[in-house]
């Protein structure tokens, strides 16, 4: 099937023009980011930026987007391993024990997952507050485990019933209780799970703020989005330089980790898509 | 001895089921009992009834919520699927540069919305964004306007922020159902006699049902939600105009009506349950 040259063209510059349109917003940040303070919004030159680098310097000290950062890669690192760790548990106890107990907590979690967190929020938010929970972040792992935690299981449990039992029989012969055949045996094997569980799952917990603006309200445990927003509501819509020189430096890691990382976060995203 | 091994070893997902109780099932739960009382988070609930529902029903801001929230989501969901498709069918085959142009589109959708809201409204906003300079450079002033005091232009604003972001999302899943259609097919409904569009509507479209139906079903679920893009973009505003039931919902119990608020969740909840029945009666049909 050999197209003809004038359609291939015009794909290109399709293409091509919706790839600027991708990029233009945040070419425009950058040049706000770079104007220096004097300058009123965006008189004069819109594409030539003035170079001011100051501004980082000024956002990083003003904004406490560094303590954000911090408090978001613990709060994504602390979600990740534990959701990991118990989902596939669970996954392995769901797809090779099939008890009336197993298929019970099985449809909790599917008949859950599709209940966005808004939903129980406010009577979750006075349960925090019971257990002092709240502005903790070990308390908004729990809550985003918990977010996370149906899909996990529904991943893990997938990917182990298609891996032959004979494994785990082999491995119970010689002598592996069922954690120890989890995670020597099953659990290397099913690294892709693991990996896919990351891609659907990573960002959503590091962007998150429809829980943070409930949990992380005092200014030191602030995750990134919530700790911007307060930034940005403080300025009140003026020194528009800082509040872009931030959010460059708030979306900066996730653009590195999605380059260094995008050939498997697509691969696995498309796999998923033909599997779901 | 092997049976009593089965037994302890089923209750391996123990964990994740108990963290997911405490922090997920019994809030919801918790939320219906809630939801009946006139609670204000600090004094003793009294049960009230269905009083919160009608007082609902009646606050001509809440129902103006609802329609925001829905034309918000059925917006949204039409045109990530239109225009996803576009892209898929755009980047289906090979060509040089694909594999960068696939990573740009998609770069968008791992921004916090919240973030992105932001950078939109330096762009946007009347009067002093990017676009308005660059309209007035070429003497339209008045191209960008004060689409933010109104109701219609602050909707289609948001829309199109949301579909500019998560397009590339949708784009990937229709590229890999895109993929998964065996060339030989439309092939052999070339040899049929079957032109271009024919076989677009004949094979293309319901070998991609599936895609469809994830795009579709998570886009309307997840757009329903909408939080991060209105809070950055309009908080809500002009007035309440463009105020989701998500915003309503923290607004209320931040202003001590959590009786009220966790009502209007349910609400919300009832109004999402619905697409979650119809994908859930679709996969069933499916197997």
């Amino acid at each position: 099937m050999k197209e003809k040259t004038s359609l291939k063209i015009a794909r290109g510059i399709l293409v091509l023009l919706i790839c600027i349109m991708c990029l233009v917003p945040f070419y425009i940040l950058v040049v706000l980011a770079l104007n220096s303070p004097s300058r009123v919004f965006y008189e004069g030159n819109l594409f030539r930026p003035d170079f001011f680098w100051g501004n980082f310097k000024t956002a990083w000290e003003k904004s406490k987007i560094g303590t954000a950062m911090i408090n978001s890669a613990i709060i994504t690192a602390g979600t990740l391993i534990l959701t990991i760790v118990t989902g596939g548990l669970a996954g392995y106890a769901i797809a090779r024990h099939g008890t009336k107990y197993n298929k019970f907590s099985f449809g909790i979690f599917i008949g859950c997952m599709m209940i966005p967190g808004i939903i129980n929020t406010v009577p979750l938010y006075t349960l925090m507050r019971r257990i002092n929970a709240v502005n903790t972040l070990w308390g908004m792992i729990m809550v985003c485990s918990a977010l996370a935690m149906p899909s996990a299981v529904f991943i893990f449990t997938t990917f182990i019933k298609a891996l032959p039992r004979e494994l785990d029989d082999a491995a119970a012969i010689d002598g592996c209780n069922s954690v120890q055949i989890f995670w020597q045996i099953v659990f290397p094997i099913i690294k892709p799970a693991t990996a896919s569980f990351i891609i659907l799952n990573g960002f959503g917990i590091w962007n998150n703020y429809a829980q943070a603006v409930f949990f992380l309200q005092s200014r030191k445990k602030h995750n990134i989005p919530q700790a911007l927003s307060v930034f940005f509501q403080q300025f009140a819509g003026a020194k528009w330089h800082l509040m872009a020189a931030t959010a460059i430096i708030a979306i900066i890691p996730v653009i590195v980790v999605f380059l260094v990382f995008q050939r498997q976060f697509i691969k696995g995203l498309s796999e998923g898509a033909i599997k779901g | 001895m092997k049976s009593k091994k089965r037994s302890y070893a089923q209750f391996l997902s123990l964990p994740a089921l108990i963290i997911y109780a405490i922090f997920f099932v019994y809030p919801l739960l918790k939320g219906i009992g809630t939801s009946l009382t006139d609670w204000d988070g600090m004094s003793t609930p009294h049960f009230i009834g269905l009083d919160n529902f009608t007082a609902f029903f009646k606050d001509a801001r809440a129902i103006h919520d609802i329609k925001t929230t829905l034309i918000f989501a059925l917006a949204s969901a039409v045109l990530l699927n239109v225009v996803g498709l576009i892209y898929a069918l755009l980047m289906n085959s090979d060509f040089r540069g694909k594999g960068i142009a696939r990573v740009i589109i998609y770069l968008p959708a791992i921004i916090s919305p919240l973030i992105m809201g932001y950078i939109w409204y330096f762009l946007l906003q009347p009067g002093r964004g990017y676009l308005f300079y660059a309209a007035k450079q070429l003497g339209l002033p008045d191209l960008i306007g004060n689409w933010m005091g109104k109701y219609s232009s602050s909707m289609k604003v948001l829309v199109f922020v949301n579909v500019w972001q998560f397009a590339g999302m949708t784009m990937i899943i229709y590229l890999a159902g895109l993929q998964s259609i065996p060339s030989e097919l439309i092939e052999a409904a070339k040899i049929d006699g079957a032109g271009n569009i024919q076989c677009f509507f004949k094979v293309t479209i319901p070998m991609l049902m599936p895609a469809i139906r994830i795009n579709v079903i998570t886009n309307i679920i997840g757009s329903l939600s909408v939080f991060d893009v209105i809070m950055s973009l309009t908080e809500g505003g002009p007035g309440y105009a463009t105020e989701s039931l998500s915003i309503y919902i923290m607004r209320m119990c931040y202003g001590s009506r959590t009786g009220y608020s966790t009502a209007v969740a349910m609400i919300l909840f009832i109004i999402i349950l619905i697409p979650v029945l119809i994908s859930m009666r679709l996969t069933r049909q499916k197997s």
